[in-house]
């Protein structure tokens, strides 16, 4: 069965035939065609998928896309103007934060929601606020201190 | 050659990753982003069994449902022979077993192991055209473990295996794959003459490589017959090698292009169903995209990692000076014979100077997933045994395990277990810098419960094979490189770097691509520590030979001999005063029509460049309930040159994750009827960021001579001593040794409660 949903991605109202099945992510994937947002499980279990709604990171794979009508959802392609990458990529960027790339843009999320939230978090904060994200190739320490600068140079402004 | 270090410009910075921009915005292209016209969706059905005879398979149900497009079966392929081999490297690639990972034929060996494929117009239809496929089954009674399987009278996974390295040959197959013996004096009579004895059994689970993108492949075949193939791969040339000998298929009608890579750490050199997807596109004619969920990479989908039984003694004199070391392994390959013990076997006593030495290794089939290399394949299970004996050893002996170690140390020009002698190693320097480290000499502060300090080397040989490379220089003088190697995580950065340094340019003005099997020259996958090392090489060859023919190019242009004119940092100029000179962008311009300019080097049988670590870790075990936390960790590593130390660490750090995974928390569960019960990230449970301390790096470099830069392989060895370093720091914190891996909370629980300290 098909259904119309709108919701707001990317700060863009969007309005698409989605498959009752369909979650959250294969909407984003497949009928958005914003592929930033990776697959990892489909479970719930490594945190790849993960995008903003309503400000709250969510594994997509686990949000039915049914569940998205009067949602705003944020994905990894609502970070960066084109131009000048936010100052959590960036810092990825520079402290050498991603290897595959695989995990990156669920990190990246997962790093938004926690500094919107939270502008002066601990290293064990930052730790906790991608627990849920699994990144199997920098042992997570360069992305920890790749955080933790984004919040150190805030401080000094 | 290249510059003295001191002299480096380019390389030895920490230069941001060329490519990070598109990985932290999403845009980096994965396989699985691709979306084709008219593209249709496969799956492959799996055997539900771990051992069966396959007596017939019906598709014609699913065939016949609407919205399937093609089905196959092994039939579909022709048959090839056992022992039919391709080209990889230094061995061969077995094809009969890479057309039994993609499609099983007359039995199936593992529960997971395909056995039909669909191509549907979406996969939900896919999914349940598999259901309609009827397999008439005659199940077999599994073998599960080591021990079972090497019981004479155990079921025969294959009836053509005998084992390999038995003299004379056996008569009656085997499910011992093979058997590899090193040796070295007496070891049994040097350990009963020894001062002082410790041994270690230890048994390992089957774990995986656990890479966050699961296996996909885009398969379109032209109205020509000519198939592209769009995977996730850590070698381009060796799968498009396997599709073509598994189709029958000319490879100039086939070309595999390597997107990103979402990780591979060994478990994405071989195919895993790409030859399937093609097989599908050219029934139906349109493109196939053909996803792993991750379930079925967990369950039997894509090699784990393999486990191990392992008993390892070791003796030494008063002085604490070795003795002789005795080691039996027997490696769980899974359902097809493995990789052969002997790297492994090496690698575990190669850092020791020892006398007498006695090793004995098994390659063993099971009714388990085929296992398939990952970082160092082998190293950690080898060296959790190993570096258990000897630091149980130095307990007995009431010795430092640093100066045990020390004294015992290989050096440049000793005996490796295979007789030949060592080359270059900084291991003695990287035992000094452990010494100095605060990481060793600070006390361990007190906690609420015990906490020990462990330490273990890791040795791993690595391989070089061949890469190839070329350097287009474009008409504005800016070098274009291709590679033939997969960038696991960071190839082009530093590959970018070594053209930079070589050609006297800013990074900037290179750009870098890997090549698709059509368009740069055959090189072997990204693997075995060897990138970056044989890139390196072939890139200083292309880049030489390209500035030879811009050489050429300046002095016709300046009226000068070639032989008289200097380059430097994009110019070429005549070397009598107040000659003329010409940039890369002004020699470009004034000879464009004389055609390109490429520069093309490859690099094959590259000197080694062995790796050493030595890492120390601090843990401390919560006696109520086993958990066994890491609270510092320091890993010190021989890497030749940094070519980008910003990058070594994160190889370094990536990988002792790994390796602390594996030693706490990961492996495989199987039930008695070869399925594997953990088959999800929940239960399969790898580290997240709250699971580990920052691992701190020391890099020590001790150039390979005959090596351009004197680079060694990174990758590798910092995940084989990570799990003998926690044993080792959770048997000094409470007496007691836990001798399987991962070691669980609830198992070291029962160790503790048991108390026991020996195996």
């Amino acid at each position: 069965m098909k259904t119309l949903v709108t919701c707001t991605v990317n700060g863009e109202e969007r309005t698409v035939l989605a498959d009752s099945r369909d979650t959250l992510l294969e909407l984003l994937r497949e009928r958005l065609r914003l592929t930033g947002t990776k697959e990892g499980c489909s479970n719930g279990n490594c945190g790849t998928c993960t995008v903003l709604m309503d400000g709250v990171p969510v594994n997509a794979c686990l949000v039915l896309a049914l569940e998205a009508p009067g949602c705003a959802i944020t994905t990894i392609e609502g970070l960066s103007d084109g131009a000048a990458l936010h100052p959590i990529q960036q810092a990825l960027v520079d402290h050498g934060g991603t290897q595959c790339g695989f995990c990156t843009p669920g990190i990246v999320l997962s790093a938004k929601a926690l500094l919107d939230a939270n502008p002066r978090p601990t290293d064990a904060d930052i730790r906790h606020a991608i627990a849920g994200n699994l990144c199997r190739c920098t042992g997570y320490g360069k992305i920890v201190e790749a955080i933790a600068a984004v919040v150190a140079a805030a401080r000094e402004r | 050659m290249a510059p003295h270090q001191a002299e480096l410009k380019v390389v030895g910075t920490r230069a941001p990753r060329v490519d990070a921009r598109e990985r932290v915005t999403g845009e980096a292209i994965y396989p699985a982003d691709l979306d084709l016209p008219g593209m249709v969706h496969a799956k492959l059905l799996r055997s539900p069994h771990a051992h069966a005879r396959i007596r017939g398979i019906d598709t014609s149900r699913a065939a016949a449902l609407k919205g399937v497009l093609a089905v196959v079966t092994a039939a579909d392929f022709p048959e090839l022979p056992v022992g039919a081999t391709i080209p990889m490297g230094e061995l061969g690639y077995d094809m009969w077993m890479v057309a039994q990972v993609n499609l099983a034929r007359h039995k199936v060996h593992w529960v997971g192991q395909p056995v039909a494929g669909v191509a549907a117009v979406d996969a939900h239809v896919a999914e349940a055209a598999l259901a309609l496929i009827e397999v008439d089954y005659e199940p077999l009674e599994p073998v599960l473990d080591i021990a079972a399987a090497m019981r004479p009278d155990a079921p025969l996974l294959h009836d053509h295996v005998f084992t390999k390295g038995m003299e004379p040959r056996p008569r009656v197959p085997s499910n011992v794959c093979s058997r590899v013996v090193i040796t070295r004096g007496d070891a049994s009579r040097a350990l009963s003459e020894a001062a002082a004895t410790a041994q270690a059994s230890v048994k390992v689970d089957t774990a995986h490589q656990g890479y966050l993108e699961p296996q996909v492949t885009v398969a379109q075949v032209d109205a020509n017959g000519f198939a592209t193939v769009w995977a996730s791969t850590q070698g381009q040339f060796t799968t498009e090698l396997m599709i073509a000998r598994m189709l029958g298929l000319p490879q100039s009608k086939l070309k595999v292009v390597p997107l990103e890579i979402g990780g591979g750490f060994g478990g994405k050199i071989a195919i895993h169903g790409e030859a399937v997807a093609v097989r599908l596109a050219q029934k139906c004619r349109r493109p196939v995209k053909l996803l792993l969920t991750r379930e079925e990479v967990l369950q039997g989908g894509s090699g784990p990692a393999a486990g191990a039984l392992i008993d390892i003694t070791v003796g030494a004199d008063r002085e604490g000076r070795l003795v002789a070391i005795d080691g039996t392994y027997r490696m769980d390959a899974g359902g097809l014979p493995g990789l052969s013990p002997s790297l492994l076997m090496q690698a575990s006593a190669a850092l020791y100077q020892c006398p007498n030495l006695n090793l004995v290794g098994f390659d063993i089939v099971t009714n388990k997933p085929r296992t398939e290399a990952y970082r160092g394949p082998g190293g950690i299970q080898a060296a959790f045994a190993m570096e258990q004996a000897m630091d149980a050893l130095c307990q007995r002996l009431d010795m430092d395990p640093l100066e045990f170690r020390k004294r015992n140390a290989s050096v440049t020009g000793s005996t490796m277990p295979i007789g030949t002698p060592f080359p270059s190693i900084g291991l003695t320097t990287i035992l000094d810098s452990v010494g100095e480290h605060p990481c060793w000499t600070d006390p361990l502060p007190k906690g609420r419960h015990p906490r020990g300090r462990g330490l273990a080397l890791g040795y791993w040989r690595g391989t070089s094979m061949t890469s190839a490379a070329h350097i287009t220089i474009a008409g504005d003088g800016r070098p274009m490189v291709t590679m033939g190697a997969v960038d696991l995580s960071g190839t082009r950065t530093t590959m970018a770097q070594v053209v930079a340094e070589e050609l006297g340019l800013p990074l900037d003005d290179i750009h870098i691509q890997t090549g698709d099997s059509k368009s740069v020259g055959y090189s072997d996958g990204a693997a075995g520590s060897r990138v970056a090392r044989t890139t390196t090489a072939a890139l200083v060859e292309a880049c030489a030979d390209a500035l030879g023919q811009l050489r050429k190019r300046a002095a016709e242009k300046l009226q000068r001999r070639p032989e008289d004119l200097d380059y430097a940092a994009g110019r070429f100029h005549a070397r009598d005063a107040g000659g003329p000179a010409i940039t890369l962008p002004e020699l470009m311009q004034a000879t464009l029509t004389d055609g390109a300019v490429v520069g093309r080097g490859v690099s094959t049988k590259l000197p080694l460049g062995v790796e050493i670590g030595a890492h120390v870790c601090d843990v401390e075990v919560d006696t109520d309930t086993g958990l066994v936390t890491v609270l510092r960790y320091t890993a010190f590593q021989d890497v030749g040159l940094a070519l980008n130390p910003a990058a070594v660490e994160g190889q370094i750090e990536g990988s002792v994750v790994q390796g602390l995974g594996w030693a706490l928390m990961e492996g495989f569960d199987y039930a008695p009827d070869g399925r594997l019960r953990n088959a999800s990230l929940l239960d399969y449970r790898m580290p997240t960021a709250l699971d580990v301390p920052k691992i701190d790096c020391v890099i020590v470099e001790t150039p390979v001579p005959g090596v351009p830069y004197g680079v060694r392989g990174v990758g590798e060895v910092p995940i084989v001593p990570p799990a003998a370093a926690v044993a080792n720091a959770t048997a000094r914190a409470t007496g007691v040794r836990v001798w399987q891996m991962p070691m669980t909370p609830e198992r070291v629980l029962r160790a503790l409660r048991s108390g026991s300290l020996s195996s």
